[in-house]
């Protein structure tokens, strides 16, 4: 986490800097299917956070070394374009791109029933067009309707959500400032339908309470993004309202 | 990933040409629809969306502040780059940029560049110490064919709406990037034996060398490039060339268009 302490995320009325009350999210906005070259892709965003993503596969696993006798393998790419940042970014992998990109595919491991699949690779695209903080949860939100857009079948639709600590304070889902000068951020990956926990990073200073409370949050606004999804898909497929 | 090229998409092809048809119906100098979107990234100084049929690009522009090169010490840089990465199709994969998409952002940047639409020397802030740098990255998100246009298209477009972050870096206020000029590329690629506009990804599949035009607001070429294993005769771009400047007409209306609202 950034500096702390010396800039004002609360106002005086309790309601954050962008007027949101402590639980709130950013809204949030899912459309399927919005890649023609896809086996499935999805456009989701969260704040002024925009994540696409193209889902190709089931498919042959090759290098052979990477198949799995008895299960796919899950192949994540998390990446930043270049022009979604306040400064540019060099194109390619880095240290933090990597990181995400690993606990992203182990969380969708546990969600995708991979053991339909043997041997064979499913590629996960995700492309931060534009950041605006919690761009590792927007893209496992993404995810999981890519995957669904796909037609992969899965326990759930795991959503990416997180909460943190800003003045002392447990709020959901922060934004850049709160990111910047806040004190802790808890991005999780919740199946709202089972109740389980599938991603989970931190960092920060959190009491035990104050995880709880943040993990609560979590789950309520778990549940909101999960029915958006849910409405996106619907969309796609049953040409009408949920 | 090895495209396998089946001999019936080829034979197919051929046989279509002959018929003067495609296969999506198109005459042979028709375009899939083109749409255009302009200031679309939040963090990008600059930025398009640019679809032509189930293709997908989006460019975005950046500012840097650099030190001009030891030659040119009062002109600032243009750099324009473009990334195939996995998200775009099946066939892309990960790994260092692939010749492909180096030269892609290559044919793209010249075209912008010896257009003369950027005037380097607005770009020098402190003439031997402190000059703009102008990053444009295109990013294809689904390739279904002729990608070139897309990001031409894109490039430029993402340029025009530029507003230079100067406050931001503490050199004065923000202003939008001066550009006189729309420079557009116009590609065509050999499929079934002739030469077509706006191939489709099936046509690219199934067909021959490509050539790219691009040409400025008079009309005058500006860049060129032919790709892939192949020969062409001088009729034979004569009648393309002939083609491209009604093409990039057409599409220059669009850019023009998308500002005017």
């Amino acid at each position: 986490m950034g500096g702390y302490g010396d800039v004002q995320l609360l106002r005086d009325d309790g309601k954050r800097l962008d007027g949101r009350a402590l639980d709130e999210l950013r809204p949030v906005t899912v459309e399927a299917g919005v890649l023609p070259a896809a086996d499935g892709s999805a456009r989701v965003t969260h704040g002024l956070n925009v994540a696409v993503v193209a889902v190709y596969g089931p498919m042959e696993a090759h290098p052979r070394k990477i198949q799995r006798q008895d299960r796919a393998v899950i192949d994540v790419r998390y990446n930043m374009a270049p022009f979604s940042t306040s400064d540019r970014i060099r194109p390619g992998f880095n240290r933090r791109s990597r990181e995400i990109s690993k606990v992203t595919a182990e969380a969708l491991e546990s969600v995708v029933l991979v053991e339909r699949f043997p041997r064979s690779k499913i590629r996960v695209e995700i492309e931060i067009l534009a950041a605006e903080a919690g761009t590792r949860c927007v893209g496992i939100t993404a995810a999981a309707v890519a995957l669904a857009d796909a037609g992969i079948p899965m326990r759930d639709l795991i959503v990416g959500v997180a909460s943190g600590k800003i003045e002392d304070t447990v709020v959901l889902d922060l934004d850049k400032a709160e990111d910047n000068y806040g004190q802790a951020d808890l991005p999780v990956g919740i199946l709202p339908n089972t109740g389980e926990v599938a991603f989970l990073q931190m960092d920060g200073d959190l009491s035990p309470d104050e995880f709880n409370l943040a993990m609560e949050y979590n789950f309520k606004a778990a549940g909101e993004i999960h029915d958006i999804m849910v409405e996106a898909l619907q969309r796609r497929y049953e040409g009408g309202e949920a | 990933m090895v495209d396998l090229v089946p001999t019936l998409l080829r034979q197919e092809l051929s046989r279509l040409a002959d018929a003067d048809q495609r296969l999506d119906g198109r005459s042979r100098w028709g375009s899939r629809d083109v749409t255009l979107e302009t200031d679309c990234l939040y963090n990008a100084e600059g930025s398009a969306k640019v679809t032509i049929g189930g293709t997908i690009v989006y460019a975005g522009v950046k500012f840097e502040l650099r030190t001009p090169w030891p030659d040119r010490p009062a002109q600032g840089s243009l750099m324009c780059g473009a990334e195939l990465r996995p998200v775009a199709g099946r066939k892309y994969e990960p790994g260092p940029p692939s010749p492909q998409s180096i030269e892609l952002g290559r044919v793209v940047d010249r075209g912008i560049r010896e257009s003369g639409c950027i005037d380097m020397a607005e770009l020098c802030i402190v003439p031997g110490e402190k000059v703009w740098g102008v990053m444009i990255d295109l990013h294809v998100l689904s390739d279904q064919g002729n990608i070139f246009d897309a990001c031409g298209l894109a490039a430029i477009a993402a340029l025009r709406t530029a507003v230079v972050p100067a406050e931001r870096f503490d050199v004065g206020e923000d202003h939008t990037l001066s550009v006189n000029g729309t420079p557009i590329m116009a590609s065509f690629t050999r499929v079934g034996g002739r030469y077509v506009l706006d191939a489709s990804e099936e046509e690219e599949l199934g067909g021959d060398e490509r050539i790219h035009i691009t040409l400025g607001d008079k009309g005058h070429l500006h860049s060129l490039q032919k790709g892939l294993k192949g020969v062409f005769t001088p009729a034979e771009f004569a009648e393309i060339f002939e083609v491209a400047q009604t093409r990039c007409v057409e599409l220059r209306k669009l850019v023009a268009e998308q500002e005017a609202n």
